[in-house]
């Protein structure tokens, strides 16, 4: 009988072993290639040399770096998303995109329903451990240098800031931008005008609140907005500057210059290529959803676009300023709340001290 | 910031506020007739979208926008006609099927945009303008109302030609009938179908219009999604509008004004939300709503499906 129980016990603890050894491997398996296919929903096709394109073409790289499925949702519009993201879970999305900040309540809804990893954008306090991450994205050190150049290159002695909405990076970027103006000591003027409550694509309006901000005295505009910045660009195309001269425009995220008809002065380039990578190595290491993402200017992944109308003395100028914001040595703050960049609009009225 | 307040800034304003103004002038003009002859049409903002489209299309390929803004009537009344099959025709819900065609609208244009221009992005030179000679010199006021092209003011005349034809004619009468008591007008021998076919259409058309002025003279480009809400404004406006043209247009320039004036006072550096001064337009609208519209009259049959011998 005791020989009996003994052998039983043998042969249960050599299969527990090996059932736990099962285990471990099935696991270690999952956690090495968790992430399968990676999915982006965006709202306007990715063709918008902006925030769009940007975004599906930096996952589209990510998917083949790491050999994943690349399931792409464009041109989704603005309104709600939930059954595309459910149809994306259902394909077997292993992590979901949203690239949108109007997409950040519904995405971890159907994150929560279908157990599908979402990430957001210009939410840093939704993170949930493995199921929800935020890139609250800013190019607020680069749009510090374009603000440097603006002022450098204005000839009106105003400069202006155009936006198609206030969302949490647009904002940090023009409080960069008004900042590198003030870092120049040159006394610029500072006109601000958003177009409308998320006028994304609002092609028109960009056009006629630009045309204003140009007839008010600004030669340089900054703008921001997805579709809408058409609208800015041929507002500068057409209109001129108070002094008879020529309207720069300077924009963000994509390079238009394969559209440039000669008023595009700069741009301020973001690249997403390394906060996807971040996200599907943090996927794949349990950590995802437990840190937000950046990009910057250390690892140019924001970096100012070089274009022939820069003349070379402004340029390496601003080539010191950005060693100098990557050294420390130069803080750029990082301002999101609307209501703070409207109070650096009009501070800058007064000539800050060099 | 007083000094930022130059006379090209204040004409600039008002040159914008006239931009805006003539869509909504349009899309408003036409859902107002097409309510009057019982029609609601939600898909009006698609019709503007395609029309948009349409109207862009044409006139990059023939650099005429004349010849643009007749593709952006013609394609508006494409969106139309499906609207009087759906609608008119099948008696299905206006409603429903007004979204739809807002929601298909913009997809197809989304698309065929992806496929024709979302490499390119082209835009259109300036718009060619008919100044009027002697009104064009006024300080500020010449520039934003007289120094325009020609479509801006054939559509303000388009106003009074409206309002004849509501009062002093017919067509007007029939419309009127159409919303109101589409039996008796059948009775009296006129189509009713034919007559409420006739008023989509006519929306469609005016719609469309409407779509390639914002195209072509307002943004000078064409993007995905560009009508952002003007057709829904332009329901609104018609709503306003008791059946009266004139209100439309005071409706559409108190719009265009509005938005002027939220870039007015954020150029000005006015230290207060600019969601609240955003509001601004959308406020105006509600204010009016508020106050005019216990008086607003809606036809007893619009949105109701007309079948001949029902009671």
């Amino acid at each position: 009988m005791r020989d009996l129980l003994g052998k039983t016990i043998r042969h249960a603890a050599i299969a527990g072993l090996a059932l736990g050894a099962l285990v471990a491997v099935s696991v270690g398996a999952q956690a090495g290639d968790m992430v399968k296919k990676i999915a982006v929903l965006v709202p306007e096709q990715g063709t918008d040399y902006g925030w769009n394109q940007q975004g599906v073409d930096a996952a589209r790289a990510v998917a083949e770096k790491y050999g994943l499925e690349f399931l792409p949702a464009e041109g989704l519009g603005y309104g709600d998303v939930r059954p595309t993201l459910r149809e994306l879970a259902d394909e077997g999305a292993s992590l979901m995109i949203a690239h949108a900040s109007g997409y950040n309540t519904a995405a971890p809804e159907i994150a929560q329903e279908t157990g599908v990893p979402v990430a957001i954008v210009d939410k840093p306090d939704g993170l949930v451990a493995g199921l929800v991450g935020d890139y609250t994205l800013s190019g607020h050190d680069g749009a510090y240098l374009a603000g440097m150049l603006a002022a450098k290159m204005s000839r009106t002695g105003t400069v202006g800031i155009v936006v198609s909405g206030e969302p949490p990076s647009w904002n940090s970027q023009s409080a960069g931008f008004a900042m590198g103006v003030r870092a120049t000591g040159m006394g610029t003027q500072i006109v601000y005008a958003v177009i409308g409550p998320a006028a994304y694509g609002d092609a028109a309006g960009g056009r006629r609140v630009t045309e204003s901000v140009i007839s008010a005295g600004a030669d340089v505009i900054f703008g921001q907005g997805n579709g809408s910045s058409f609208g800015m660009i041929q507002a500068v195309e057409t209109t001129k500057a108070v002094d008879g001269g020529k309207a720069w425009f300077i924009d963000v995220i994509g390079d238009k210059t394969g559209l440039d008809k000669g008023h595009l002065l700069s741009s301020v380039l973001w690249d997403m290529i390394p906060v996807y990578s971040a996200m599907v190595e943090d996927l794949n290491s349990g950590k995802f959803g437990t840190v937000g993402y950046k990009i910057g200017l250390a690892d140019d992944s924001v970096r100012l676009l070089k274009t022939k109308h820069i003349p070379d003395d402004i340029w390496e100028s601003l080539m010191k300023v950005r060693q100098q914001i990557i050294d420390g040595s130069v803080p750029v703050a990082e301002v999101y709340d609307a209501e703070d960049v409207r109070a650096l609009m009009t501070s800058v009225e007064a000539p800050a001290a060099e | 910031m007083g000094g930022l307040f130059t006379e090209t800034f204040v004409a600039s304003l008002l040159f914008g506020a006239v931009t805006v103004g003539i869509p909504l002038l349009l899309a408003g003009l036409g859902e107002q007739i097409s309510e009057k002859s019982g029609v609601l049409n939600i898909g009006i903002e698609g019709m503007m979208l395609i029309g948009a489209y349409g109207g862009f299309v044409a006139a990059y390929y023939t650099g005429s926008f004349w010849l643009g803004f007749l593709a952006g009537g013609i394609s508006g009344m494409v969106v139309a006609s499906l609207m009087v099959l759906f609608c008119v025709i099948l008696s299905m819900n206006q409603i429903v099927i007004g979204i739809a065609l807002t929601i298909g609208a913009e997809g197809l244009t989304a698309l065929l945009h992806h496929f024709q221009f979302s490499r390119s992005y082209p835009r259109l030179s300036e718009a060619p303008s008919l100044d009027i000679p002697g009104l064009n010199d006024i300080p500020v006021i010449g520039p934003a109302f007289f120094e325009r092209h020609p479509l801006v003011y054939l559509s303000i005349l388009l106003v009074v030609f409206v309002a004849w034809l509501f009062r002093r004619t017919h067509i007007g009468l029939n419309l009127q009938a159409a919303g109101d008591n589409p039996a008796a007008l059948d009775a009296a021998g006129v189509d009713v179908k034919l007559t409420r076919a006739g008023a989509v259409l006519t929306t469609g058309m005016l719609a469309g219009i409407g779509g390639a002025f914002m195209a072509n003279v307002g943004a000078g480009i064409f993007v995905p999604f560009m009508i952002h809400g003007a057709g829904f404004i332009g329901i609104v406006l018609a709503m306003l509008a008791r059946g009266n043209p004139y209100w439309v247009l005071l409706g559409a320039a108190l719009f265009g004004a509005s938005l002027a004036l939220t870039t007015a006072l954020q150029v000005a550096g006015l230290n207060i939300p600019t969601d609240v001064v955003q509001m601004l337009p959308f406020a105006m609208v509600i204010v009016v709503l508020v106050l005019f519209a216990r008086h607003s009259y809606l036809p007893p049959s619009l949105a109701l499906p007309y079948h001949r011998g029902e009671r």
